[in-house]
């Protein structure tokens, strides 16, 4: 009689994860920048060849935002909420005025800060006409500058800052509050502080705990690469 | 016992005493700063020049602005070419002090403690001005001006009083001939003008005077056409002027060097005096304009203008200020000389998309610098930074508007050739 040849199907088992191994093996991660144990919010994490891109990011030297809570009343010594107690003030002859004219003022010094440590020479006809557009940015180390900061929220004792800075910590910002509890005659602790923006990064682009999968992630990465290819373009140019 | 250390910490705290610093009633202070050269006197702190402790050295600039203890609230204050005087307008009897060089008398008389019948040459701190009033503890003084070697006080109901130097006239008496200055006694007092003086200018050598109808009236040196009356004479008695400004109201008069510049209520802006910097080359090419100009300027209504020693600012009523003149203007290394009025960004004194409120609410000019007041009190200046009188803490002259750190709100600032002195409200 006739052979016949008949194709039966079965899987093969080269592909089963059981087999192979897990996908992603050594994954490298590097971090963005700092953000420390009581602060919240945008964290930038580069994966495998991502990290390169870290490095150019870090150079440009764009702001970050954050949104800063704070209370007036108490002074701590780690100058946040949590911290032991120093002292106690009244606080009730603070207005909304009297706060917005001391962030003006910082504003003010860390405006001239921005422009001192550029490291541009003043004299020249160039760092006027940057000065104009106001893209003068320190572009190397430098400590820690507030370009922007304004009052959201203002109903005592809890007060909530805006605030853009450069080259900052989180223990930096919660000074900040204690300084101008200071300057307004009283004390103030921090209470809140969440970056909302860490360069071109800002709250929508970021994950927040459910979606930590691989797919959200890969999407997020897609989202983002062209805002970060286009501002390394500009910038590093 | 956990439940028990949990609550200690808490109960703690609500047990804490509570400290007050500063209650609801507590009210801003008014304060001076000053900067600049300080072996003139100008700046009124002795310990610079003499000083008063075996380790301190003296100090011969002042980079950074540095408070003046005065013991009554300052409300009107003038630099001159080395000298200050300080106003206020109280109804006690001493209401204007004075600093600095004194060999004109330009800070009326002295007295050497060492000597008495001479006075001193140099006024190391804010001595009060002796004014011949006949009702001290009734009249107020309004405001005061410094020029090269002379100064005007404006009173509210005794009208001018003016001391130092009248070589030109610029005191408004007759020019006495070989009239020794220093160590003198004179204080004129100048009552005939059409109406109330509200303002009073010096000039280097010359004196201008607006009044409430919105006249000017101008004596002094006139060679480069300072005094505006249409001749190169020194005058001797205070003249009306008339020109283009003839009819005019005028509310502002602005003059430091040898140029003038008045602003009308409508917005626009006249100009006379000296023009070898191009200051009024918008409409003549002479050098010398002794008859008020009007300037045909398109760039809005004037609110404010001041004039420099060589270079000219004004203020619009949209908040822009325009430079025109020679030196450094303020828009860069690049521009040195412009007879058009060319705009500095905002951009450049504050204003930005996180706060577009700020805006220039006055110009201020010293010889060779500027400087602009903002709503918010912040102070820029740029110019020539001569013997540190800029107050940026640098010794190099500054290019475009510079921020100086002032701790409280400027509410005005009086620009001199080396030093300036500002009014401050503390936060």
């Amino acid at each position: 009689g006739a052979v016949e040849l008949v194709a039966a199907r079965v899987p093969v088992l080269a592909d089963h994860p059981l087999v192979r191994g897990p996908r992603f093996r050594k994954l490298k991660i590097g971090a963005g920048h700092r953000l420390d144990v009581k602060a919240s919010g945008v964290f930038v994490l580069g994966i495998g060849h991502g990290n390169k891109l870290l490095t150019d990011l870090y150079n440009c030297h764009l702001t970050k935002v954050y949104t800063v809570g704070g209370l007036f009343g108490k002074a701590s010594d780690d100058f946040s909420d949590t911290g032991n107690l120093v002292e106690k003030t009244t606080f009730d002859h603070i207005t909304r005025e009297k706060l917005e004219r001391i962030l003006a003022v910082i504003q003010g010094t860390n405006q001239k800060a921005l422009l001192m440590y550029s490291n541009i020479d003043m004299k020249t006809q160039e760092a006027y006409e940057l000065a104009v557009k106001g893209l003068i940015r320190p572009m190397g180390k430098s400590p820690p500058i507030i370009t922007a900061i304004r009052c959201l929220q203002f109903a005592l004792p809890e007060f909530q800052l805006e605030i853009h800075c450069l080259h900052e910590t989180q223990q930096y910002l919660r000074k900040m509050v204690h300084e101008i509890g200071l300057e307004l005659k009283s004390s103030a602790v921090c209470t809140q502080v969440r970056r909302i923006r860490d360069g071109v990064f800002t709250v929508d682009d970021a994950l927040p705990r459910t979606q930590w999968n691989l797919q959200s992630i890969q999407e997020a990465i897609r989202n983002c690469q062209l805002k970060v290819e286009t501002e390394l373009e500009k910038t590093l140019a | 016992a956990g439940a028990v250390t949990l609550r200690g910490p808490a109960e703690a705290e609500e047990a804490a005493p509570v400290f007050q610093y500063a209650g609801k009633a507590a009210r801003r202070k008014d304060r001076v700063f000053v900067w600049g050269f300080t072996y003139s006197g100008a700046l009124g702190i002795p310990s610079f020049v003499k000083p008063d402790a075996g380790w301190k050295k003296p100090r011969r600039i002042q980079p950074t602005p540095y408070r003046l203890e005065t013991e009554e609230k300052i409300s009107s204050a003038a630099c001159g070419y080395g000298f200050t005087l300080l106003a206020s307008n109280t109804r006690d009897i001493t209401k204007v002090w004075g600093m600095g060089l004194n060999k004109d008398s330009q800070l009326g008389f002295q007295r050497s403690r060492r000597d008495q019948t001479k006075g001193y040459e140099y006024v190391l701190e804010p001595s009060p001005i002796p004014l011949p009033l006949e009702k001290p503890q009734q009249t107020r003084v309004l405001q005061v001006s410094c020029g090269r070697a002379h100064s005007l006080v404006l009173t509210d109901s005794e009208g001018v009083f003016t001391m130092g130097n009248n070589s030109y006239g610029q005191c408004g008496r007759k020019v006495v001939e070989d009239e020794i200055y220093s160590g003198s006694h004179v204080i004129h007092q100048l009552k005939e003008f059409d109406s109330r003086v509200v303002q009073v200018v010096c000039g280097q050598d010359h004196s201008l005077f607006r009044t409430k109808k919105g006249t000017v009236y101008a004596c002094g040196w006139g060679a480069d056409g300072q005094t505006g009356l249409g001749h190169y004479n020194i005058t001797s008695v205070p003249t009306k002027l008339h020109g283009d400004i003839a009819g005019v109201n005028i509310i502002q008069v602005s003059s430091y060097g040898d140029c003038c510049l008045a602003v009308s209520d409508e917005g626009d802006v006249f100009g006379w005096g000296n023009s070898e910097y191009l200051q009024l080359a918008s409409v003549t090419e002479t050098t010398q304009v002794n008859v008020p100009r009007h300037l045909p300027f398109k760039i809005g209504k004037v609110k404010e203008a001041a004039c420099g020693g060589t270079g000219n600012v004004v203020l619009t009523e949209e908040g822009n200020v325009f430079v025109w003149g020679y030196g450094i203007l303020g828009k860069g290394p690049n521009l040195i000389e412009t007879a058009v009025p060319e705009m500095i960004p905002p951009s450049l004194f504050g204003w930005s998309d996180f706060s577009p409120d700020t805006r220039v609410a006055h110009v201020r000019c010293g010889l060779s610098q500027f400087a602009a007041l903002t709503n918010r009190g912040e102070l820029f200046v740029w110019g020539k930074n001569l013997r540190g009188c800029l107050g940026t803490g640098r010794m190099e002259d500054q290019y475009f508007p510079w921020r100086v750190t002032v701790p409280g709100e400027v509410v005005d600032v009086a620009c001199g050739v080396d030093h300036m002195v500002s009014m401050v409200r503390s936060f």
